[in-house]
C-alpha cells in the first residue's frame, strides 16, 4: 500500500468542513462534540500524513492548496491545536454551533497555511474574522471594539495586497499595517484582550494562537517589502513584546493575563520575521510552533480551571493545587515552555531568537531577554495566585477527568519531546528560512535590499 | 587511551542520567495518577544519589590514577546553523568533580534527613520531585562545559528553589516570598543569557574552553583583554550576584527561609547559594582580563560580608541568622576569587557548604541541644566573642542597629525604586487600555457613570 499516494491534503481540508456540516445537523451537544472530536482526530491524522509525505519528497497540490516547507510541520500543529481546543471544552459549554465554528476555524486555518495564491490567503484571512465575531454575537457580548478593528484590518489587507501586487510600495505598507493589527501589535492590540474576555475561550484561541499573520508575512510581505518598513515594524514588535509582558505581570484577571501573554509572544514571533535574516526567520519558524503549542497547553489548563471554578481572579490566592495538581503541573510546564525554559519545546527557539537578534545590537537581545523575563514572572505570579493559598472546600470531587488527563498527557509529550527533537526541527526550519529569503531576493523589486 | 575515555564519558553521563531517570519515574507516576509510597520515594532518591555518587567518585579516582587533568564529554551538537551553534557538553575536572561530589554528598545527607523530617507531610512526593529537579540542575551546572549547559542547570536550580520556598503554600507568605525570589532569579538569568550570547559573538560558540583555553582548571591561556571581556565579566558577576544573594540582591535570602528546613539547608546554606561562586570560579580567567573587574569583585565580596555580618547579628530566628552567616562566608569567597586565590576559594566553598549544612540540619533541634548541653555542664554555656559594637558612639550604635534590623534597606530600596514604579506605570497603562476598550465597545467608563448619576443628598 503506497501511503504517499493517499489524498492527505484533500482529506485534511475537507474533513473539518464535512465535520462542521454533520455537527450542524446534530441537535444533542454531546453527540455533536463526540462527532466533531472524531473529525478532528481524522484531520490530525491526515495533516500528519500530509506533513510526513512531504518530508519524504511527495509534493501534492489541490486547487491552489499545497503542502510546502512552511506548511508541512504547521499542518499537524494546527490540527493538534483545534483538537486540544475541543478536548478542553467543558461538556456544559459545548453546543453544536460551538463545534461548527471550531471546525470551520480549523478549515480556515489549515486553508491559510496551505494556500499558495496570495488572494487565497487574503480571502481566507478575511473570512476567518467572521468566526469570532459570530461567537461574540451569539453570546450577546460587546463586539463593537473587535468589529471596528477588523473593519480596519480587512480593507487594509485587501487594498494593501491589491496595490502590492502592482508593485506599489504603499501597498506593502498597508499590508504590513494590517498584519500588525491582526497580530495585536501595540497600539493596535485593543481587540485582543476584549476578545478573550468576551468570546468563548475556544473561539478566541483558534483565532489568535495559529498566528496566521506570521504566515501571511512570510508569504505576502517578505518577498519584496522595503527593508525600512520591516525595520520599523520590528521596533514596534520589540516594544510590544516588553509591553505585553509588563501588562501580563500586573493583570488581575486570568483571561486578560493570558491575552497579554499572547500579545507578547505573538510580537516576539513577528519580531523574528521582521528581522528578515536567516537566523531571524529560523527563529520565527521554530518559535511559531513552540509558542502556539505551549500557549494552547496553558489555555487548556486555564479553561479546565474555569470550568470548575468560574472566572478566575489573580488578586487573591485560590489554592487549587491540592484539588487539581495535574492542571497545576500542566499550567507550569506549558507556561515555562512558552518563555523558553530549558528542556522544553520553547528553549531552543527562544535561544535562537535572542542570539539571532544580536546582529541588531546587544541591546536588542537584552530587550528580548527582558520580555522573556517579564513573561516568566507573569506566569509564576499567575501560578501562585491560582494554585497556592488556602484549599477551598468543595462537596464534590473536582479531580481531573480522564479526557483532561489525555489532554495533559498529549501536552506533556509535546512540550518535553518537542524539546528533544528541536535539533531536527531547527535544521529543517533553517533550510526553509533560507529558501524563503532566496525567493525574496529573486523577486525583489526594490533596490537597497 | 580510547578505552579510558569511553569509561570516563560513560561515568560522567551516568552522573546526570540517574536523576533524569528518577524524574522520569516521578513524571510517569504522575501521568498514571499513581501516588508513590514514602518508602519507595526514599529508596528511589537514595538509589539515584548512590549511583551518581559512585559514578563521580570512580571517575575522579580513574582520573587521578591515570593523571588525566580534564575530560570533556561531548553530547553532540544540538543545533548547528551557519550562524548559530548550540552545543551540550560536560567536563570532568577538578572544579566540576569537586562541586558535583559536594552536591551528591550533601543531597544524600539531606535526602536521608528529609525522609524522616517530612514523614506524613502531605507534600512529601512534591518535595522529592522538586528535590530531584534541584539535583539534576546542580549536577548539570557542575559538570557543564558550555554556557548553554550551565544555563539549563542554572534554570532548573532556580525553578526548584522557588517552588520549594513556596512549599507550604496554604500560608500566604511562602508564595509571596517565592515570587520575589523568582523575580531576582529571572533578572540574573537575563544577565547570564546575555553573557552566553556575548560568548557566542566572541568565540562563535558557548564552550568555556574556547574562552579560557584548553588547559585544565584553574590554569588558562594568557590573559584575555578587550572591552568585550570586561562586559562579559560584568554580566557574569551580575548573574552570580543574583544567585548568591550578593549585595544588592541580598534581600531575598531571609525570605527564602520560608521553605522546609532540608531545602533551606541544601539551597541557602550549602549548594544553591554557592552556585554563583562556582560560576565565577569557572569563568575566572575572564575576571582576570581587567584589574577593575578583580577590584570590583573584591569590593563586592567584602561589602556583602560586612552587610551580612551586621544584619545577621540582629536576626531573631536561627534559620535567618544562619543564612546571613552563610552569606558572610560567601562574600569572603567572592573576595578570594577577586584576589586570584582559586584553590583557596574552592576549598573554602567545600568546607563552608558542609559546615553550614550540618548547622541548618541541627537548627530545628537547637533548643533541645542547648538544654542537653546545660544539663551536661550544670550551668548556662558562657557566651564567647567580643562585642565591638559597644565601643561605638550611642548614635552610631542605634543607626547600625536600625540599619541591620531593616536589612540595609535593600528591600525597601528595590521596592521604592523598581517594583512600585513598574507596577504603577503598567497599572496606569492598563487603566487607559480598559477605558479605550470600553470606548470602542460603546460602554460608558465607570468614572463617567458615577459623575452622571445624581449624588444622594448628604
Amino acid at each position: 500500500m503506497n501511503l504517499s499516494a493517499w489524498p492527505w491534503l484533500e482529506l485534511t481540508l475537507l474533513l473539518p468542513v464535512i465535520g462542521a456540516a454533520v455537527a450542524a445537523l446534530i441537535k444533542t451537544p454531546n453527540t455533536a462534540a463526540r462527532s466533531s472530536l472524531g473529525f478532528l482526530i481524522g484531520t490530525l491524522a491526515c495533516a500528519t500524513g500530509a506533513g510526513i509525505t512531504f518530508t519524504e519528497g511527495t509534493v501534492r497540490s489541490w486547487h491552489g492548496f499545497a503542502v510546502d516547507e512552511v506548511a508541512a510541520p504547521m499542518l499537524p500543529a494546527f490540527a493538534l491545536l483545534h483538537f486540544l481546543t475541543l478536548l478542553g471544552t467543558a461538556k456544559s459549554r459545548v453546543s453544536p454551533m460551538v463545534c461548527v465554528r471550531l471546525l470551520l476555524a480549523a478549515f480556515v486555518n489549515l486553508g491559510v497555511v496551505t494556500a499558495q495564491d496570495g488572494w487565497g490567503i487574503v480571502t481566507l484571512l478575511a473570512l476567518g474574522v467572521w468566526l469570532p465575531f459570530w461567537d461574540l454575537l451569539s453570546r450577546g457580548a460587546a463586539a463593537r471594539g473587535f468589529l471596528l478593528h477588523m473593519l480596519l484590518f480587512v480593507p487594509l489587507l485587501i487594498v494593501g495586497w491589491r496595490m502590492a501586487e502592482n508593485g506599489q510600495e504603499l501597498g506593502y505598507g498597508l499590508l504590513l499595517l494590517a498584519l500588525l493589527l491582526r497580530g495585536g501589535i501595540a497600539p493596535l492590540h485593543g481587540w485582543l484582550p476584549t476578545l478573550f474576555q468576551s468570546a468563548k475561550y475556544g473561539a478566541a484561541m483558534v483565532f489568535v494562537l495559529p498566528l496566521l499573520e506570521v504566515l501571511a508575512a512570510l508569504r505576502l510581505l517578505l518577498p519584496a517589502t522595503p527593508a525600512w518598513m520591516l525595520d520599523a515594524a520590528s521596533v514596534a514588535c520589540l516594544i510590544t513584546a516588553v509591553y505585553g509582558g509588563g501588562m501580563a505581570v500586573v493583570q488581575e484577571e486570568t483571561r486578560k493575563f493570558y491575552a497579554h501573554l499572547c500579545v507578547s509572544q505573538t510580537s516576539l514571533v513577528l519580531f523574528a520575521v521582521m528581522l528578515h535574516t536567516s537566523n531571524g526567520l529560523t527563529a520565527a519558524l521554530c518559535l511559531w510552533i513552540s509558542s502556539m503549542l505551549a500557549l494552547a497547553g496553558l489555555a487548556f489548563s486555564i479553561r479546565a480551571l474555569e470550568a470548575r471554578f468560574g472566572a478566575l481572579s489573580l488578586r487573591e490566592h485560590h489554592g487549587y493545587y491540592e484539588q487539581v495538581p495535574g492542571l497545576a503541573v500542566c499550567f507550569l510546564i506549558t507556561g515555562l515552555a512558552s518563555v523558553g525554559f530549558p528542556g522544553t519545546i520553547g528553549f531552543v527557539p527562544m535561544e535562537l531568537l535572542i542570539s539571532g537578534s544580536v546582529e541588531q545590537g546587544l541591546w536588542v537581545s537584552g530587550t528580548l531577554a527582558v520580555a522573556a523575563m517579564l513573561n516568566g514572572i507573569a506566569i509564576m505570579r499567575a501560578y501562585f495566585a491560582l494554585f497556592t493559598g488556602k484549599r477551598p472546600t468543595t462537596s464534590v470531587s473536582l479531580q481531573v477527568t480522564p479526557v483532561e488527563r489525555v489532554g495533559i498527557l498529549i501536552i506533556a509529550v509535546v512540550v518535553f519531546l518537542g524539546g528533544w527533537f528541536s535539533p531536527g526541527v531547527v535544521s529543517s526550519r533553517h533550510g526553509t528560512a533560507d529558501k524563503l529569503l532566496d525567493r525574496g531576493s529573486s523577486r525583489t523589486v526594490h533596490p537597497g535590499r | 587511551m580510547p578505552a579510558l575515555d569511553k569509561v570516563l564519558s560513560g561515568l560522567g553521563l551516568l552522573v546526570v542520567a540517574a536523576p533524569v531517570l528518577l524524574l522520569a519515574v516521578f513524571f510517569g507516576a504522575f501521568l498514571c495518577n499513581r501516588r508513590l509510597q514514602e518508602h519507595t520515594i526514599g529508596r528511589l532518591i537514595q538509589g539515584t544519589i548512590t549511583i551518581s555518587l559512585l559514578a563521580s567518585v570512580t571517575a575522579g579516582v580513574l582520573m587521578l590514577w591515570h593523571r588525566v587533568a580534564q575530560h570533556p564529554i561531548e553530547l553532540g551538537d544540538w543545533v548547528i546553523t551557519p550562524h548559530y551553534h548550540l552545543k551540550f557538553e560536560f567536563v570532568l575536572d577538578l572544579l566540576s568533580l569537586s562541586y558535583a561530589g559536594l552536591t551528591l554528598v550533601l543531597c544524600a545527607t539531606i535526602g536521608a534527613f528529609s525522609t524522616r523530617y517530612l514523614h506524613r507531610e502531605c507534600g512529601y512526593q512534591r518535595f522529592f520531585v522538586l528535590f530531584g529537579v534541584f539535583l539534576l540542575g546542580m549536577l548539570t551546572a557542575s559538570l557543564s562545559d558550555t554556557v548553554e549547559t550551565l544555563f539549563a542547570g542554572w534554570e532548573l536550580v532556580g525553578l526548584s528553589s522557588v517552588l520549594l520556598i513556596a512549599f507550604f503554600h496554604e500560608r500566604p507568605s511562602p508564595p509571596r516570598n517565592g515570587l520575589r525570589v523568582w523575580v531576582v532569579y529571572r533578572l540574573c538569568d537575563v544577565a547570564l543569557l546575555l553573557a552566553a550570547i556575548l560568548m557566542h559573538e566572541i568565540n562563535g560558540a558557548g564552550d568555556f574552553d574556547h574562552l579560557v583555553g584548553k588547559n585544565a582548571w584553574p590554569e588558562h591561556d594568557p590573559l584575555l583583554i578587550g572591552p568585550h571581556f570586561t562586559l562579559l565579566g560584568v554580566l557574569f558577576i551580575i548573574a552570580a550576584a543574583g544567585k548568591s544573594a550578593l549585595v544588592p540582591f541580598s534581600g531575598w535570602l531571609p525570605r527564602a527561609m520560608e521553605g522546609p528546613t532540608p531545602s533551606s539547608a541544601v539551597f541557602y546554606g550549602a549548594l544553591s547559594v554557592h552556585l554563583g561562586v562556582f560560576l565565577l570560579l569557572r569563568v575566572s580567567p575572564v575576571l582576570d582580563s581587567s584589574i577593575w573587574l578583580s577590584v570590583f569583585l573584591v569590593l563586592l565580596g567584602l561589602t556583602t560580608s560586612a552587610y551580612a555580618y551586621l544584619v545577621g547579628r540582629v536576626q531573631t530566628d536561627i534559620k535567618s541568622a544562619l543564612a546571613f552567616a552563610s552569606l558572610t562566608q560567601v562574600g569572603f569567597i567572592i573576595a578570594e576569587i577577586g584576589l586570584g586565590f582559586r584553590y583557596l576559594a574552592l576549598v573554602h566553598l567545600l568546607g563552608h557548604a558542609c559546615l553550614r549544612t550540618l548547622q541548618f540540619l541541627r537548627a530545628p533541634s537547637l533548643l533541645h541541644d542547648h538544654h542537653q548541653l546545660e544539663n551536661a555542664i550544670g550551668a548556662r554555656p558562657r557566651e564567647e566573642g567580643v562585642m565591638w559594637e559597644g565601643r561605638l558612639a550611642p548614635g552610631l550604635q542605634r543607626w547600625l542597629y536600625r540599619f541591620a534590623l531593616e536589612r540595609g534597606y535593600l528591600d525597601s530600596l528595590l521596592d521604592k525604586c523598581v517594583a512600585r514604579p513598574f507596577v504603577a506605570s503598567f497599572r496606569a497603562l492598563d487603566a487607559l487600555e480598559t477605558r479605550w476598550a470600553r470606548l470602542l465597545d460603546g460602554e460608558r467608563p465607570p468614572a463617567a457613570k458615577s459623575k452622571a448619576e445624581p449624588r444622594p443628598p448628604s
